[in-house]
């Protein structure tokens, strides 16, 4: 009993100290990305690189990645780490994340010995490269985003590099921003490790020994989860859809395979890297896959290395998910929350009860720099959230942080950025309509009008799901896709021929820039979604009378719920819906990493779709299929041609009927 | 007035209403306890002072902590509230902020809370302030009758009005205000800088929101109360506990609903204060466990912790309140089955009707309490202080059939209220974690002050569970929270939001605009009843370097400080805070704030047991561990100072039980408390 007392006092004291360091990083920094967005993340690694404990707001695409960039620094440095040390790295391609990502690790010494790391990851709002905030829809090579710092010494016993710190400084964007944050990461170094020798002098040898009990404890906890789970292989797969250069999408495909107390995740099939911007390093994957299986498995215990240990992620080097040098890697958040959303889509299947409808897309990022009126430049940065997705029971939420997601803001305070920055925010609002439909509906995301107020001004997004939208599960529909727009002169205009990803587009005076974020997919059937909380989403004008009528056929009539009308609207909106039979083709059917339907002309008809539309097959269970539509040669037969590859994906037999239905990326808005 | 030598502090629990009245004159203090009437807390209050039996006309202050805000709030029982706002922004309140504000990392099912005000009663209106306070947009065309009309039709029953960037100018949300005030009749309105002037429009909008919530629930108990109170014949002013710690008179309560949220509890941190002043003790973790929750907080250096931003559930409270925090576990919480066939324990109460099953009031779920009878911890052959006498076979039908409920492996009913106890204790350990080792504190260096009417009972094994070493017992302890409020002194709170770098503002400003506020505070603290040769005032300042955004509070005083001295000390500051000063950069201060107390008279307390020689009123089998143990049961009145005695032992008074297991030394102090020790093998 004592002993499970004192590691639960060693475990709660880690984790306590994680917290201490998060307040102290948002206390002290100057950039208000750290300490109003809270884009930063703080972990306690052990003396090899594994990770010890974090707190329950960290990232987990920061933090996860940590082990594998301390290892590096471990492995480079060797004997060669002393007292008074400090390192920095932000090398995607040997475990960082993207370049303005800086992680910056405090070795702690117990008696003279290597014990810890103190890591502290901030995102750093620019680290040099092509555009203000170095993030960018349309860069060819990781040179455009910005310094690549692979593991580095800046301080060697207690002395400070400066000569190397001043050339990082010189080549990032304002200069004193930067010195303060780095600065306000160094103290958070020192408080930590004063913090670690307190428990290293009340718990002495006992602090690592029970460190190692808490990690075999989670590990053992996580076997013990996915043993409960029937051993087989499960397909899934997404698509980033455009790297920002080329019209074509990249495909990430997984094969998730249960064995006893182990998961293997595959990804063998997925697309080669690219020039442009949605590539990530090496330790995205396992980030991804142990993020979802966490979640889906095991959300409570607290999270450690042994979380990670029963997963093992096989990626071929020099694919978009595994990237090498120079691809550019500013949109790994976009590719690891697209890993993220497959490896949900096969874990929906291991773990039924658990499926959950599509995040949002990705980070969302949304750079607007420009000069004030007395001339100084600026760079802000924000990455609205949108509504999350819809599970058994639970309607999504809105314009909030996803389960994958540490506690980020939701969006920066109006009054802070106008505080700072010659911007107007004209309104920040939930985005109505934009929900998945369902049984149970996926969250709203939000709107939100950012006036330039300076004399001129640029503006780059870096978001995915523009153009394909958040998937429902269980028969749920889609949530509206992303959008980002400017506004000039009461016009709507795209800042950018590839939706979503903008590369320093000219802001004038006046101009608005207009955010909209995607809604959460929804679950289960939305004529099934009972008819007094379609009401309440009316009243509180979340959706318009029409919309309730069109979407969950629920007839609303002086402010109550007509239920034989609504009876008589859900059987013919059911009869309307699009079936077919899945016929089986004997070759794999592709457009590059495109995959496609042979889908007959008189279905393309009534699904109101054309050669090149992008279909979904809904089987009710899990995530529906996507592909592109390729309309049947001839025109003739009644059946969906598909592949055996698309048939594994469904677990649809030859001959089975699935609903057919076009995967739009907006919901129809009424006007 | 010579003979108003009477002041009654008045604490309303979720289970019992505790009274205790000190005579000034012979420094003699009555308690009492009744319990408490949900729903009609002030029949409570009522129903105590009469038991008291004093003339009503040598009262000469009443003190009341009432957990009237907070339960409103629990159970969301409070006003329907409009919210008027800037066009664009009426789902501020439903965005936040912060994601999450409660957990969710990993959890699918996560749901965020709804927003205090429904979205069809969040008003957009045609007004805006840009952020250096030019009006852009002025609300002199607004008409605010349709707004008004449509609240009216909808039932809104508080309106709380809160603009953008009013923190910079409240012109326009002045305006508003009083367009509203005028057309809205009886229906409260508050704006959001008048409750918190600060920057952050979630934080301002979510406490001006509270704030209306709130106030026609506390308004209406507080106006029935001191109606019914006058009624009595008592014309002593009647004041409410503060979150902060102080007292305020009732017109403040009215205005600063939101302000109250934490009156029940704060009484308990004043008097443990006191009495660790008292025992000798600097640094002390409060275990007040009642009937019905249990409110932890940690007092380091003789000094409650105070917060300035606040969260209840998922709403910011940007008002300065003591950092306490309660768990839904009390003397009368309930066990029972979940879904999947688990033991839990609460938080739902049995509370003081019907109580529990062993009151013999017709409760028939078990209970903390029962499980503590069946474990041989109360008596059941005599009455207890109060006439209640006690049922054990009412508690092991209730456990009986508990039993039932989980089937197989249910073991014995004495097993299975052991298991019961070790939930409860379990999760009010956990509360004492929350307040220590989450904000970076060891327990272990803290003792852990047992009070409440239930807390000693529990105190020992919570302070085992944790290896804390040392336990407090105040004389009186279910009435400590009483005692602390006839202890506290009035409090006002001002904050100004002015400053800028130091380099550019003049000091003579920073005195003239804190002379202004002093004078303020004077001025209220006169209408308060006190002289000045009873206030005392206390500045600080919120300062940052330029650039940042989060403050540290320095305390000054404006009339001798310099910049140099204030820049000096932020430094110092923030390098013990952050580990690390950037000396080169400039500092900019923020804030001015200031806390100004009334000071009462602070009687002379003496607890110091009178007789010695303790007397063994009885042996009783009790079960400690896994087994029973031969433990006696002691009188505490007839425990002298200095004695010393060794667990186990049950230690009866007034108002509490102490368990004390074996490997306990409990001594008593001068003061009264009993001071009990107890080593750790390590």
């Amino acid at each position: 009993m004592k002993d499970l007392v004192q590691l639960e006092l060693i475990r709660e004291s880690l984790i306590a100290v994680v917290n201490e360091m998060r307040a102290n990083i948002i206390h002290s920094s100057y950039a208000p990305i750290i300490y109003e967005g809270h884009d930063f993340s703080c972990a306690l690694m052990s003396a090899d690189g594994r990770q010890v404990a974090q707190g329950l707001a960290d990232h987990p695409i920061h933090i996860f990645a940590v082990p594998y960039s301390t290892q590096q620094v471990v492995a480079t440095f060797k004997d060669d780490i002393n007292e008074g040390d400090l390192f920095l790295h932000n090398d995607p391609y040997t475990g960082g994340t993207h370049l303005n990502d800086v992680l910056m690790l405090h070795p702690v010494f117990f008696d003279g010995k290597l014990s810890m790391f103190a890591a502290m990851r901030c995102h750093w709002n620019d680290v040099g490269g092509m555009t203000p905030g170095s993030l960018s829809g349309r860069v060819n090579e990781i040179i455009q985003e910005g310094i690549r710092i692979e593991p580095t010494k800046i301080c060697d016993r207690g002395v400070l590099n400066e000569p190397f710190m001043n050339l990082l400084f010189n080549n990032m964007r304002a200069r004193s921003e930067r010195l303060g944050d780095f600065n306000a990461m160094v103290g958070t170094g020192r408080k930590a490790e004063e913090h670690l020798q307190r428990l290293f002098k009340r718990f002495g040898d006992g602090l690592l020994g029970g460190i190692e009990e808490l990690i075999a404890r989670s590990e053992r906890q996580l076997r013990a989860k996915i043993a409960e789970r029937p051993d087989g292989d499960y397909f899934a797969e997404g698509y980033i859809e455009s790297d920002g250069t080329n019209p074509d999408p990249l495909v990430v495909k997984l094969k998730l395979t249960v064995k006893g107390e182990e998961i293997i995740a595959d990804f063998t099939g997925t697309s080669a890297q690219t020039n442009g911007p949605t590539n990530c390093g090496p330790a995205m994957a396992l980030n991804a896959v142990g993020t979802i299986v966490k979640s889906f498995l095991d959300a409570k215990t607290p999270i450690n290395q042994g979380s990670f240990n029963p997963i093992t992620v096989i990626s071929e080097e020099g694919t978009f998910i595994n990237a090498r040098n120079d691809a550019p890697c500013g949109g790994m958040a976009e590719c690891k929350f697209l890993i993220d959303s497959v490896v949900a889509s096969a874990m929906g299947k291991v773990a039924p009860e658990m499926t959950v409808g599509d995040l949002k897309g990705g980070a969302n990022h949304v750079i607007i720099s420009g000069s004030d009126p007395r001339g100084s430049n600026y760079i802000h940065y924000e990455w609205p959230a949108g509504g999350t997705g819809a599970s058994a029971g639970t309607d999504g939420s809105n314009a909030v942080r996803s389960y994958n997601e540490g506690d980020f803001n939701s969006i920066q305070s109006v009054e802070m950025v106008e505080a700072q920055f010659p911007l107007r925010i004209e309104r920040c609002e939930i985005r109505q309509s934009a929900c998945g439909d369902g049984e149970f509906r996926g969250g709203f995301g939000l709107r939100r009008d950012v006036r330039i107020l300076g004399d001129r001004g640029a503006l780059s997004v870096l978001s995915e799901k523009n153009v394909i939208p958040p998937y429902g599960v269980e028969g749920g529909a889609n949530g509206a896709a992303n959008s980002f727009t400017v506004i000039r002169d009461g016009k709507v205009t795209a800042p950018s021929a590839v939706p979503g990803k903008v590369s320093g587009f000219a802001l004038r005076t006046g101009d608005i820039v207009r955010e909209e974020t995607a809604g959460g997919g929804g679950y289960g059937d939305p004529l099934k979604r009972d008819p007094q909380k379609v009401m309440g989403d009316v009243v509180e004008g979340y959706l318009s009378a029409g919309e309730a009528l069109r979407r969950y056929g629920v007839v609303i009539d002086g402010g109550a719920i007509d239920e034989d009308a609504t009876r008589l609207k859900r059987a013919v909106l059911l009869e309307s819906r699009v079936s077919a039979a899945v016929e089986l083709s004997n070759e794999e059917l592709t457009d590059g990493p495109r995959r496609q339907f042979l889908v007959p002309n008189g279905l393309a008809a009534s699904l109101n779709v054309s050669e090149g539309d992008l279909v979904e097959l809904v089987t009710g269970r899990g995530s529906p299929l996507r592909a592109w539509t390729r309309l049947r040669d001839g025109g003739d037969g009644e059946n969906i041609v598909i592949s055996a590859s698309s048939m594994d994906i469904l677990g649809v037999a030859p001959g089975d009927v699935v609903q057919v239905r076009a995967a739009q990326p907006h919901p129809e808005i009424v006007a | 007035m010579s003979d108003q030598k009477f002041i009654v502090g008045i604490d309303v629990g979720g289970t019992f209403t505790d009274l205790l009245c000190l005579n000034t004159e012979t420094q003699e203090l009555l308690s009492e306890k009744v319990p408490s009437i949900p729903g009609s807390q002030w029949k409570g209050v009522l129903g105590a002072l009469e038991q008291l039996g004093i003339d009503y006309g040598e009262i000469r202050a009443f003190v009341h902590g009432t957990t009237i805000a907070t339960n409103a709030l629990l159970e969301r029982k409070g006003a329907k509230t409009g919210l008027v706002t800037t066009d664009g922004f009426r789902d501020t309140l439903e965005i936040g902020r912060t994601r999450r504000l409660i957990g969710g990392l990993f959890d699918i099912k996560f749901v965020k809370p709804k927003a205090l005000v429904s979205r069809d009663l969040r008003v957009e209106i045609g007004e805006r302030v840009a952020a250096d306070g030019e009006v852009l947009q002025s609300v002199d065309d607004v008409d605010f009758a349709p707004v008004v009309e449509k609240f009216r039709d909808s039932g809104v029953e508080a309106i709380a009005v809160a603009f953008m960037n009013s923190y910079r100018n409240s012109e326009n949300e002045d305006k508003a205000l009083a367009k509203l005030q005028a057309l809205a009749g009886d229906v409260p309105v508050c704006a959001s800088t008048g409750v918190v002037p600060e920057k952050g429009e979630f934080e301002r909008f979510s406490t001006c929101v509270l704030n209306a919530y709130l106030t026609p629930v506390v308004t209406t108990y507080l106006e029935t109360l001191a109606a019914e109170l006058e009624g009595q014949g008592i014309s002593a002013p009647v004041s409410v506990m503060g979150s902060n710690g102080g007292v305020m008179t009732l017109d403040q309560a009215a205005k600063f609903a939101a302000g109250t949220f934490l009156s029940g509890p704060v009484g308990g941190a004043g008097g443990a204060v006191r009495i660790c002043e008292m025992a000798g003790v600097d640094d002390c973790i409060t275990f007040d466990m009642g009937g019905t929750s249990t409110d932890v907080a940690l007092i380091h250096q003789l000094t409650p912790r105070i917060s300035h931003s606040n969260q209840i559930d998922a709403y910011p409270l940007q008002v300065p309140q003591l950092d306490i925090h309660t768990i839904g576990a009390g003397g009368g919480s309930i066990a029972w089955v979940q879904p999947d066939g688990t033991l839990e324990v609460g938080p739902q109460s049995a509370g003081a009707m019907p109580g529990p099953a062993c009151y013999q009031r017709g409760g028939t779920e078990p209970t903390i309490s029962d499980a503590n009878l069946m474990l041989g911890r109360l008596p059941t052959d005599r009455t207890l202080s109060g006439g209640l006498q006690l049922s054990k076979a009412l508690s092991e039908k209730a456990f009986a059939d508990l039993g039932e409920k989980l089937g197989d492996g249910a073991g014995s009913a004495v097993q299975l209220a052991d298991g019961v106890l070790r939930i409860a204790v379990s999760k009010m350990a956990g509360a004492v974690r929350e307040v220590s080792v989450h904000r970076g504190f060891d327990p272990r260096d803290f003792a852990l002050l047992g009070f409440g009417g239930a807390g000693p009972m529990h105190v020992f094994l919570v302070a085992e569970e944790l290896s804390i070493p040392q336990v407090i017992v105040p004389r009186f302890p279910g009435h400590l929270s009483a005692l602390g409020q006839l202890l506290a002194d009035l409090r006002h709170d001002f904050v100004v939001a002015w400053g800028g770098p130091l380099d550019e503002i003049d000091i003579e400003d920073l005195r003239g605009k804190a002379g202004a506020m002093r004078d303020d505070a004077t001025a209220r603290l006169i209408a308060d009843g006190f002289g000045e040769d009873r206030h005392e005032h206390t500045f600080t300042l919120d300062m940052r370097y330029v650039g940042q955004s989060f403050t540290l509070s320095i305390p000054c005083d404006p009339l001798s400080t310099s910049w140099d001295e204030l820049r000096e000390a932020f430094h110092n500051r923030h390098e013990q805070t952050f580990g690390r000063a950037d000396r080169h950069s400039e500092v900019e201060l923020v804030n001015v704030r200031l806390f100004s107390l009334g000071l009462i008279d602070k009687p002379a307390l003496n607890f110091a047991p009178t007789e010695t020689g303790a007397s063994v009123i009885e042996t009783r089998q009790v079960w400690f561990g896994d087994d029973w143990t031969d433990c006696p049961i002691m009188d505490r009145t007839r425990m002298g100072a200095g004695e010393s005695f060794q667990g186990p032992m049950i230690i009866e008074e007034a108002g509490g039980t102490s368990v004390v297991p074996p490997g306990w030394t409990v001594n008593v102090h001068a003061s009264g408390s009993l001071d009990c020790r107890r080593r750790y093998d390590d």
